[in-house]
């Protein structure tokens, strides 16, 4: 299991956002998390990085054994939980090559590996850079500042590749996308999911869910997983939306 | 103030003048009556509020110097300068009598397009005192006009830029450095003028720097200012535009126990571009304080302003921004921006824009911010094995860089500058 969230309830600025949210990842699985706005799926990957505005008020969250939400956002991250942003932030000021080179660095100091200077690092990041299809361009300019909606969502699957991480989290990576993008983008997930990892996406919508196929799709509504299935679960949503899961509200949770 | 400090930094104030008086070159009797009916400002004056004397009149000022040390010139600086392929560099440093010499102590070999003017065309406040023709210079430039001493002036003539890379470095305490400059452009000539000031012990600096900008010239100004807590830095800055010249100064303060910068930019005629970056650092018990001032007396003129001010610790950053659009200057496009990063519960920042706009056909705009770190820029970092400190150290820099980044290269390889821009290393464990 690299993953375990149990009955997890969370609130900020005292309003429950999450309201027992149970789910269990194991290595290898691929997991679709849909829902409305406003349901939860990005309160939930917050909580899993460790954002300070987010307060656990029950439950908890193992990531392999060890309790998650006793680390710090960067242990967390250090240790392979990665969380790809719906709005990649920008910081103008810091350069994007030295800002993946620092993360890329802390990440392989924790798995005993040699840190990169920046010349090894640079012909790394090259190389990374073509699963994204990404100019290099890019690595001169500060953190995401200026990119267009696609350039930044490349940005973070670039650092995804470039952190190994073993469960990443990608919080609507397809929202903003173009056809070309989205196929991109898809393309960078599916080649750095492995036996060994997990991947839980956050999506709106059936899109995404073509180019990479889900083991397991969730529904969220008011701050819980509703009901789980398969490829179908996300078919049928697309099909008939979210009022036929309220409607039916059924408990069909069948737990991976 | 009370009446007794007041009278205390009267006092001081004599005893200075009379010091300054007895040294080659002074002029005791014009200096005695200068010192009857002048008064260092005290913080009941708007423009000096925020501001104290303290560091500065901590000084003995019967026991002042003018020693220098040698200023500790990057490679980039000592390579660009001996060499014969870059001609148009020159690099002067300032000498314990007051002269201006090349990095070894030798005479410079001025570059072409750079001539020394005959030193009795040079008065300091020449320009200063065109571009405000009644009331008082800013403290610092009065405090250079009665310090005697030799001044540098240069005239810079011919399309091609010249460089020219001027080190002050102050390592011995009481010691009382007041360099003047005038630097005459003549139509369509360019200058990148870079000065570096260093100071490590309780001393002094107070340069003042007059420009003349004849029509169509330009002017690239890089000032890095740095000094210890002890030292004190009063800097006056006069240019004077005239039509389609074009005037850049990007400039860099910290450390000072309290550091006064004055720049004043005057376009006679409008239709000229002034582009003004700033960054000021204050951390530790650091007072830095900018008043600036650009006065448009004809249509169409531009400036572009942005200063960025970091207080930490017990640190405190003071900024003034007038700008003056009279009703000749109509088109006037202005903007400026004062931007703040709070860090500490104990730091200050105080900002103010002063936009003194009679004019009616123009555009200006102004803006202030303060700001602490952003948690969303932390947090990211963070989602990404930063460490917090690490993650904060690395949002500073990001500020700092965005006026560092105006600074030419070779500038950004002195030594203190570098300090500022390294990478934060990883938290420790």
């Amino acid at each position: 299991m690299l993953l375990s969230i149990e009955n997890l309830h969370a609130c900020v600025e005292e309003n429950e956002i999450l309201r027992g949210v149970s789910l269990q990842i194991r290595a290898g699985e691929i997991h679709a998390l849909m829902g409305r706005n406003g349901s939860g799926k990005s309160t939930l990957s917050k909580v899993i990085a460790g954002h300070p505005a987010y307060t656990v008020t029950a439950g908890g969250i193992h990531y392999r054994g060890q309790d998650l939400l006793a680390l710090s956002p960067e242990d967390r991250a250090r240790s392979g939980v990665f969380l790809g942003f719906q709005y990649p932030v920008e910081i103008p000021g810091v350069s994007n090559l030295e800002f993946l080179r620092v993360s890329c660095n802390a990440r392989r100091q924790r798995r005993g590996q040699e840190e990169l200077d920046t010349f090894a690092f640079e012909d790394h990041v090259r190389e990374t850079m073509a699963i994204v299809q990404m100019d290099p361009a890019f690595l001169e300019r500060s953190v995401n500042e200026g990119f267009s909606g696609g350039e930044k969502k490349r940005n973070e699957i670039l650092q995804m590749a470039l952190l190994e991480p073993l469960v990443a989290i990608l919080d609507e990576t397809d929202s903003g996308l173009d056809i070309d993008a989205l196929r991109i983008v898809a393309n960078g997930v599916r080649r750095l999911a492995l036996p060994t990892t997990a991947t839980l996406l956050i999506t709106h919508y059936q899109r995404l869910l073509d180019a990479i196929t889900p083991d397991f799709v969730h529904v969220m509504a008011e701050g819980r997983i509703l009901r789980t299935g398969d490829k179908d679960l996300a078919m049928a949503l697309e099909q008939r939306g979210y009022d036929w899961i309220d409607e039916t509200n059924g408990s069909d949770t069948r737990q991976p | 103030m009370s009446n007794a400090t007041q009278s205390r930094s009267q006092l001081w104030l004599e005893t200075l003048l009379q010091a300054l008086a007895q040294r080659p070159g002074g002029n005791a009797a014009g200096q005695q009556a200068s010192a009857r009916d002048w008064r260092l400002p005290t913080r009941r004056s708007e423009a000096w509020r925020f501001t104290d004397l303290h560091c500065l009149t901590r000084l003995d000022p019967t026991r002042l110097h003018t020693r220098t040390a040698s200023p500790r010139w990057p490679e980039a600086f000592r390579q660009a300068s001996s060499g014969q392929e870059s001609p148009a560099r020159l690099c002067l440093q300032l000498d314990s009598s007051g002269h201006w010499l090349g990095p070894q102590g030798e005479p410079p070999p001025w570059p072409r397009g750079l001539m020394p003017l005959p030193s009795g065309n040079i008065t300091p406040g020449q320009v200063a005192r065109t571009l405000m023709p009644s009331g008082p210079l800013p403290l610092g430039a009065a405090l250079n006009g009665v310090t005697p001493g030799p001044s540098l002036g240069l005239q810079v003539s011919g399309p091609d830029p010249v460089h020219l890379d001027l080190g002050i470095r102050v390592e011995q305490s009481q010691a009382w450095l007041a360099p003047h400059v005038l630097l005459v452009l003549e139509p369509g000539a360019r200058l990148c003028l870079s000065w570096h000031v260093a100071a490590t012990a309780r001393a002094a600096v107070a340069p003042m720097v007059e420009a003349r900008l004849g029509p169509g010239a330009q002017l690239e100004e890089a000032a890095m200012t740095w000094g210890c807590p002890e030292a004190a830095f009063l800097g006056g800055s006069f240019v004077h535009q005239s039509p389609r010249s074009v005037y850049r100064r990007t400039s860099v303060t910290w450390g000072w126990g309290l550091s006064r910068d004055e720049p004043f930019i005057r376009q006679r005629q409008g239709q000229a571009e002034t582009h003004l970056h700033s960054l000021a650092v204050a951390r530790g018990q650091s007072l830095l304080d900018t008043h600036s001032t650009v006065y448009f007396d004809g249509p169409a003129g531009q400036l572009q302003q942005r200063h960025q001010a970091l207080a930490d610790d017990r640190g405190h950053s003071v900024f003034n921004g007038r700008v003056v659009v009279p009703r000749a200057a109509q088109e006037t496009d202005a903007s400026q921006l004062s931007r703040n990063l709070l860090l500490s519960t104990k730091a200050r920042i105080d900002t103010k824009p002063q936009l003194e706009i009679v004019a009616d056909n123009v555009q200006c705009t102004h803006g202030a911010t303060v700001s602490c770190l952003q948690d969303d820029e932390l947090f990211y970092l963070q989602s990404r094995g930063i460490g917090r400190d690490q993650a904060s150290r690395l949002l500073q820099r990001g500020f700092c860089e965005e006026i560092l980044q105006r600074l030419p290269q070779a500038a950004l390889s002195w030594p203190p500058l570098r300090s500022l821009l390294e990478t934060p290393t990883p938290d420790q464990p």
